[in-house]
């Protein structure tokens, strides 16, 4: 095995994983521990290529053995690593909470090989150094989560699930459009030969619509606002283990998508869009944490609060220097992993409640019996409103920093407002579910979903904000060498 | 001509396509997407049509279309009929749960 392979491991096991799992679904036990154990061996590879990916610079696999421009390349650079690794831990401690949970849909035959389809897809679209195949590992990524939402026990689960598949269609089609728009313009689809070509001749008359339409496409994915509509509607509904996926990992391909379209893509067009990145961020800010604020259903509250964060990281990639990518890179790390734990919290309170549901209306005051749940949702929301020593303290800490020396002033002041609204929402829930008093004949079920997932989420952002340094010297390697785009292209075509 | 002709088709296709994903009936609406997913499809097409007078074979002499564009258009062809497919499944489920196509009477979840 060559050391190449490490980029493909990552979405082979998973893939083989689900096979698997298929194989076995007569005995659900041993389908739920095959689950596991291929995303477990599949995060070890993903931990592997970070680690080599970070000593030796980006390692690259050319399917089929076709030289760089004209087969399918999968590039495991040090940012795609990053995302990977992140991704699979967030969705390793969703199958655990998955394997813990009281709902009815887990138990059926094809969750867990859909869940590991969406593993596979996820860390496809981040691997590939294609467009066209970008493509299609997304189609196949919004297939396994629509199926996924739509088998939830809510009767709402289908209503949900078709609003998200006819955006995600919607987003597929303009993703082609920018294709074929690239294509026509330079007879290529490998990212880097595209980078290669663009930076050298930006003329040609499509180039300008590749770029909106690119960006619309990763708009619709990361949810930033005017094409948020088809998210909070969708939380409310989808099982706990997946909405905690979609809204944490899920949306981070469209952060990733907009890094790699500002500094690899389209680089003579980078400070254009670094603009419309930091408009829509702010808008995005805002409207996410008034929204946030206004919301009578926790996990509505929780989705909506995920426009805000993701307005902060697209705040640091419009600022586009060094540190303010790292700082949008740490912030994309920790928005990750808390808001996953903290989507968990509501989903099993809400299996606590009398009516499952994560209505405000229902949640109010039964916190008391779940005092253990009340801890993690209390840590987790000082890390999402950026008070130490979570790890959002970090985030928000080196996002003002860079903001300094972006000398952003306007910009930062916004964001610093903003960072209160935050704070506001996420106190009023906590407020209203552990320390209101419960209605009179209102109880608390006994037992509900396992809490070992959110545990360890929550202990992991906790050890990032006492120990903090790795993350940062990750960030900060990330970020030269997201702005060293010729050893991306360089890597790509081998020596 | 023929270059006009295409041009005319996919902008045709795309205003159709447009219009009716603009109804409110979600039934029109998902139609309007498969037409919209088609135009974009044809046009992917055209961007390697090349006037070709021998298949793309390595080893044959001549004027040779370019075959990427045929390859991906399959590719977005068959994904798009999944993807349709599974679309109208959801859609007779909505629609039997909701005895309406109305897309706004379809709203539990703003509730």
């Amino acid at each position: 095995m060559r050391a190449a392979h490490l980029v493909i491991l990552p979405i082979l096991i998973p893939l083989a994983g689900a096979t698997v799992g298929l194989l076995l679904w007569r005995w659900r036990r041993w389908q739920a521990i095959a689950s596991a154990l291929a995303l477990l061996l599949s995060l070890v590879s993903a931990g592997l290529l970070l680690v080599s990916a970070w000593r030796q610079g980006p390692l690259v696999f050319q399917l089929g053995g076709w030289p760089a421009p004209f087969g399918i390349s999968m590039v495991g650079d040090l940012t795609a690593a990053t995302f990977v690794v992140m991704a699979q831990v967030v969705l390793m401690t969703g199958l655990i909470y998955a394997l813990g949970c009281r709902d009815r849909c887990v138990s059926y035959p094809v969750f867990y090989p859909l869940f590991l389809m969406l593993t596979a897809s996820l860390t496809g679209t981040f691997l590939t150094g294609d467009i066209f195949n970008l493509f299609v590992f997304a189609e196949l990524m919004v297939i396994a989560a629509t199926v996924l939402t739509a088998l939830a026990d809510d009767r709402s689960g289908v209503e949900a699930a078709y609003k998200y598949f006819y955006i995600s269609l919607l987003a597929s089609i303009v993703w082609l459009s920018a294709v074929g728009s690239l294509y026509a313009s330079y007879g290529t689809l490998n990212m880097a030969d595209l980078a290669r070509r663009l930076a050298a001749d930006p003329s040609p008359p499509l180039v300008p619509a590749a770029l909106v339409l690119m960006t619309v496409f990763f708009m619709i994915k990361a949810a930033v606002v005017p094409f948020h509509f088809w998210q909070p509607d969708f939380h409310a509904a989808a099982p706990t283990a997946v909405s905690a996926m979609l809204s944490s990992v899920v949306v981070k391909l469209g952060v990733y998508g907009f890094l790699r379209m500002t500094t690899l893509l389209f680089q003579p067009q980078a400070e254009l869009l670094r603009g419309w990145l930091l408009a829509f961020g702010l808008l995005g800010v805002f409207f996410g944490g008034l929204t946030a604020l206004g919301t009578h259903n926790l996990k509505r509250m929780l989705a909506y609060s995920t426009l805000s964060q993701i307005g902060f990281i697209l705040v640091g990639i419009g600022w586009g220097t060094p540190p303010a990518l790292a700082a949008a890179l740490v912030l994309t790390v920790n928005h990750s992993l808390v808001k996953a734990a903290l989507l968990m919290l509501a989903g099993a309170m809400a299996s606590r409640a009398a009516v499952k549901s994560a209505a405000f209306a229902h949640l109010t005051g039964l916190g008391k019996g779940a005092p253990f749940l009340g801890a993690l949702f209390l840590l987790g929301g000082m890390a999402l409103a950026g008070i130490p020593p979570m790890n959002g303290f970090v985030g928000k800490l080196v996002l003002f920093r860079s903001g300094v020396l972006a000398e952003a002033y306007p910009s930062l002041a916004a964001v610093g407002v903003a960072g209160i609204l935050t704070l506001l929402y996420v106190t009023r829930a906590f407020q209203i579910v552990w320390w209101e008093p419960a209605p009179a004949g209102a109880k608390t079920k006994t037992g509900g979903d396992r809490l070992l997932a959110p545990a360890l989420l929550i202990a992991l952002s906790l050890w990032l904000g006492l120990w903090a340094e790795p993350l940062l010297a990750l960030a900060d390697a990330v970020s030269a060498s997201l702005l060293t785009p010729s050893a991306y292209i360089a890597a790509v075509f081998g020596p | 001509m023929i270059d006009l002709l295409r041009a005319l088709t996919i902008g045709v296709m795309f205003g159709i396509g447009l219009f009716q994903l603009l109804r409110r009936n979600v039934i029109r609406s998902a139609i309007g997407l498969m037409v919209l997913t088609n135009a974009i499809n044809l046009f992917l097409l055209m961007t390697g049509a090349y006037r070709g007078s021998v298949a793309a074979y390595v080893n044959l002499s001549g004027q040779r279309s370019d075959a990427l564009p045929q390859a991906l258009v399959l590719t977005a062809i068959v994904i798009g009929m999944a993807g349709f497919v599974f679309l109208l499944a959801m859609l007779y489920v909505l629609t039997l749960r909701y005895r309406t196509a109305d897309a706004d009477d379809i709203a539990d979840l703003k509730h």
